[in-house]
């Protein structure tokens, strides 16, 4: 096994334990950036030089004798192109960030940098985040299938072994679906878990920043130095100091699994949905006992989820659609101008929507601890393909499809990890879901760290 | 709003009025956007709302007796 195939937690503890330089790690993923960036281009810039002086400084730490600084030394990570770093762009995938500079850290940044983690680059994303697919970035088991969006760098950087870990931005799917589409994990967190400030903006009251990793033990690893109280994002919550590493135990005695009978299920292609049902099945042999649940709301989720985000967007994006519009791509410029053009009583229905949808999920998680479901309803489709038509002839946009089960976990701000539990016919991988309470992630890490532990190890992307 | 969904002149005279004025070779592309987030977000006028405010703000706990679980 090669440096660069590590897991977070492997490489920390080599680190710690002086088996591995923060040297050889960087490195060696530098060296694995360089072979498979060409053909797979989840870097919109890599920090080679700053990442290999970092990581000089962190083993003259380690020499030196002064105790690693954090739960992350030496450990190399991707950030989506969304997240400040000081003195770097922040291009958003955008021409019209072209003249960017990050003033200060946000702080995810900070707090990673502080943790010891190493800065390799900034990940492509689709245009501020604005989209499903990352036209940028190939997907990393097949250059002609889409890599999932917005933050389709990040899991392919992830998934091919160039990043230790990345972060992304979620805010109908944005991690989830990427890492599904890639088979690799992501968490998006409790909204306000995780804050936003020094990250651009999709839409605030929807928006979350969560760790995008191979292994839901790194996840954990990642949660526990991101999450915490910062008053510069109004959303940010007070919370305790969790450590949320999971246990190693695998039983789950006890444990309710939902598995939702409606919503979910419908037009999900047939090798999605044998894989979740087999993942589940699984968990129930760990001794979870699966409840049957409702999801309610259904027939207004997507309508709640575009009547949210669709003003918010196109409010963030006020004074440059005035001054430079030429500079957004078509598909971005369309929805942010047709967004001036809803009434703010739609606005307005969508937020009394979400309170009503919320108060139902609040219900629903007490029949269960966790749902689980697909986290998307088909694999990563061809880079040329743009509508999916189901067996009862119904068409449906691919973003559309690949935002419909994610978009529940945005509305209602309950956390939903992303777990790889198998793969297609065309040996595509295939992501489920656990859905759980608010600040229910220690439940959710269990769930998917037991199921990962009870299941064969996945290897990085062969590109 | 008609049924029938904004027309691209009236595409126009709103955005203007929303203080985006669009070029003409806008305002086709722009009104089928529009009108195809109208008819997903129309759907919200089924609902009965009663008394329910809106979540503009929010904080996700509510509601949840155990969230941490």
């Amino acid at each position: 096994m090669q440096p660069y195939e590590l897991s977070v937690a492997a490489a920390a503890d080599a680190i710690r334990a002086r088996k591995l330089s923060p040297v050889e790690l960087v490195d060696s993923v530098l060296d694995r950036v360089e072979k498979v960036e060409p053909s797979l281009g989840a870097y919109v810039t890599v920090t080679a030089e700053e990442a290999r002086r970092s990581a000089r400084e962190a083993e003259h730490d380690i020499a030196a004798g002064v105790r690693p600084h954090g739960s992350l030394h030496g450990v190399p990570m991707g950030l989506k192109d969304l997240i400040d770093v000081a003195g770097a762009a922040t291009t958003a995938g955008s021409r019209v960030r072209a003249a960017h500079r990050a003033e200060a850290d946000s702080t995810v940044a900070a707090r990673l940098t502080a943790a010891g983690a190493i800065l390799v680059g900034k990940t492509h994303t689709h245009e501020f985040a604005y989209g499903l697919t990352t036209p940028q970035t190939k997907n990393a088991w097949d250059r002609d299938r889409v890599a999932g969006g917005s933050s389709g760098g990040s899991a392919v950087a992830v998934a091919a072994g160039a990043a230790t870990f990345a972060l992304g931005t979620d805010t109908g799917g944005s991690i989830r679906v990427p890492s599904a589409l890639n088979g690799v994990v992501g968490l998006k967190p409790t909204y306000g878990l995780v804050p936003r400030h020094g990250v651009t903006s999709l839409s605030w009251s929807l928006d979350h920043v969560g760790p995008i990793t191979r292994t839901v033990e790194d996840a954990a690893l990642v949660l526990t130095v991101l999450a915490g109280h910062d008053p510069r994002d109004p959303a940010s919550l007070a919370t305790s100091v969790t450590d949320y590493r999971p246990g190693g135990d695998t039983d789950l005695t006890g444990l309710r699994v939902g598995v939702p009978r409606n919503y979910y299920f419908d037009h999900v292609a047939p090798d999605v949905e044998t894989a979740v049902r087999h993942a589940i099945g699984h968990l129930e042999s760990l001794g979870a006992r699966l409840v049957e649940v409702e999801i309610p709301m259904t027939r207004y989720i997507q309508a709640t989820h575009w009547g949210l985000m669709v003003p918010e967007a196109t409010a963030y994006h006020e004074r440059t659609l005035r001054t430079v519009p030429e500079l957004y791509q078509a598909d971005v410029r369309v929805l942010l101008e047709a967004g001036e053009l809803m009434p703010a009583g739609d606005h307005l229905r969508a937020q009394r929507a979400r309170t009503l949808m919320r108060q139902d999920w609040a219900r629903l998680l007490e029949e269960a601890d966790v749902i689980a479901a697909p986290t998307v309803p088909a694999t990563a489709v061809p880079s040329d393909q743009s509508t999916l038509t189901w067996p009862d002839g119904t068409v449906e946009g691919v973003s559309d499809a690949y935002v419909r089960l994610s978009a529940p976990a945005n509305i209602t701000g309950v956390p939903s990890l992303s777990v790889p539990v198998g793969h297609d016919t065309n040996g595509l991988p295939i992501g489920m879901q656990l859905l759980g309470r608010p600040f229910g992630e220690p439940v959710l890490l269990r769930v998917g760290h037991a199921y990962e532990r009870t299941r064969p190890v996945r290897p990085v992307a062969t590109v | 709003m008609s049924a029938a969904g904004l027309t691209p002149p009236e595409v126009a005279r709103w955005a203007d009025r929303a203080g985006l004025p669009l070029p003409a070779d806008r305002h086709v592309a722009v009104a089928a956007t529009a009108n195809h987030i109208h008819s997903v977000v129309a759907v919200l006028r089924e609902l009965d709302f009663g008394d329910t405010p809106p979540a503009a703000a929010y904080r996700v706990g509510e509601g949840y007796d155990d969230a941490a679980v």
